[in-house]
């Protein structure tokens, strides 16, 4: 069974086109990383699965869910697809608990104890319960973005995008995030799909990687295959220069 | 000086005093109709309904670029037209309405603008839709930048007011014209005490704004 399904994607920005002829399957509990260079269309593609951005051409299933369709509704979509962001945006109005709390309550309606409940084990499980009641212009980039993890996952979302969670981050902070995204991405039966350009945590923690490179998916394989024998030259140029740093 | 004692009459200020009860009656009906009306306006910018955020854009551009006075004539001699015939204060309520609706809109839009559009995202992002998002993440964020601005506005509505002068609105101005109309020699001393108590009113209002805002922040 598939969780996402692009056939024959466009998507424009203006005349730029940010997305060509994208046909991709991703099934349901894979882990799957998206690599390439700045400005290829990762970003672009991931925002599109939960309709941060719109497609204009081809069409495209999530959950089940026609997003070629105007009539699907992206706020019921959006339960079951959650999102980290780079910039981690936690809502600066609310303190930590709250911001894991407000979606469960207002959009799922879970009653409060258990609401609380599920958010502390959340915390636990990032290991910031001892920041519940911190504002989050009080927490390092890490413990944001730890904290943005354990938002994503109150919704108990069947797919979970992250999008370039660690770009944002200092170096000595990239390491704990990566561990809390390797925890929940191998622990549970959920679908991931990661942006980064991590390549050490790519090679570990992906089951397929794809490369995208001016808004083309250049290469689409199994994780050992890509990193020990990229097919193209493109691929095989971009992971040299990486890898050489 | 005995004119200007004469001028400073118990009476004469008393009449005055009843002007700024309207001044402020005026106001504050305006400011609450306004702010609901014009942050409603300013909401709608942001909704991704088709034509609407562009409908509402084209009546603020139209508002915020008529003087004030001539929505006032607007108001009470053209309404009439339209089969209604508003008192002068009433009419004075909702021309004033609709010109402070359209300076709120575009105080509240970009005051929305102000908070970072990551804000929005991860809320939408959690499956809340527009209106979730707005009312317990963006505008919070987004009113606590306005304070400021918000009171500045409600500082011009409050000398605005005296516009209302020109249908006879028994605001302050106006109760000063009709004591300096009976005896020409109070002319300057009037305008003297609506100086003074403009300025104590707006004074001291801009500066509980600066305080609250200050604490906020």
């Amino acid at each position: 069974m598939s969780m996402i399904e692009f056939n024959n994607v466009q998507k424009f920005y203006g005349k730029f086109h940010a997305l060509r002829n994208i046909n991709l399957k991703i099934d349901k509990g894979e882990t799957v990383v998206l690599i390439g260079p700045s400005g290829s269309g990762k970003s672009t593609l991931i925002r599109t699965i939960n309709q941060l951005e719109s497609i204009e051409g081809g069409q495209l299933i999530v959950n089940n869910h026609d997003l070629s369709d105007s009539k699907t509704d992206a706020n019921i979509l959006r339960r079951d697809v959650g999102m980290v962001f780079q910039h981690f945006n936690l809502y600066a109005n609310k303190n930590v608990l709250e911001n894991i709390m407000l979606a469960p309550r207002i959009v799922s309606h879970v009653p409060e104890a258990e609401n609380k409940q599920r958010a502390m084990n959340l915390l636990e499980m990032v290991g910031l319960a001892d920041k519940a009641q911190n504002m989050p212009r009080q927490l390092s980039g890490g413990q944001k973005q730890r904290v943005a993890i354990a938002r994503s996952l109150a919704m108990r979302p069947k797919l979970l995008l992250f999008d370039e969670p660690t770009s944002a981050l200092d170096p000595e902070m990239i390491d704990e995030v990566l561990q809390v995204i390797k925890k929940v991405t191998m622990a549970s039966e959920m679908t991931s799909l990661i942006v980064t350009h991590e390549m050490g945590f790519a090679k570990e923690v992906a089951d397929r990687v794809i490369f995208m490179d001016q808004g083309h998916i250049v290469e689409d394989d199994d994780s050992q295959a890509f990193f020990n024998q990229p097919q193209t030259e493109r691929a095989q140029q971009f992971l040299s220069k990486i890898i050489a740093h | 000086m005995q004119t200007w004692i004469n001028a400073f009459s118990w009476i004469n200020i008393r009449f005055l005093l009843l002007g700024l009860k309207v001044t402020l009656g005026i106001s504050v009906i305006v400011m609450v109709l306004s702010f609901v009306i014009g942050s409603l306006m300013g909401i709608l910018r942001f909704a991704k309904i088709k034509y609407v955020s562009a409908t509402v854009g084209f009546i603020v551009d139209v508002v915020r670029n008529l003087p004030l006075l001539l929505i006032i004539f607007f108001t009470y001699f053209g309404l009439p037209n339209f089969g209604y015939r508003p008192d002068v204060i009433p009419a004075a309520i909702i021309a004033m309405t609709v010109f402070e609706s359209g300076m709120i809109a575009e105080i509240v839009r970009s005051g929305i603008q102000s908070v970072a559009t990551g804000q929005m995202e991860g809320a939408r992002s959690t499956g809340m839709n527009f209106a979730q998002a707005m009312w317990h993440v963006v505008l919070p964020q987004a009113y606590k930048h306005m304070i400021p601005t918000l009171v500045s506005q409600l500082v011009s509505l409050i000398k605005d007011t005296s516009l209302a002068t020109i249908i006879v609105v028994p605001e302050m101005t106006q109760q000063a014209q009709i004591v300096y109309g009976q005896n020409a020699n109070f002319t300057l001393p009037m305008f003297v005490a609506l100086a003074l108590l403009y300025f104590v009113v707006c004074f001291a209002l801009s500066l509980v704004g600066s305080l609250v805002g200050k604490q906020l922040n």
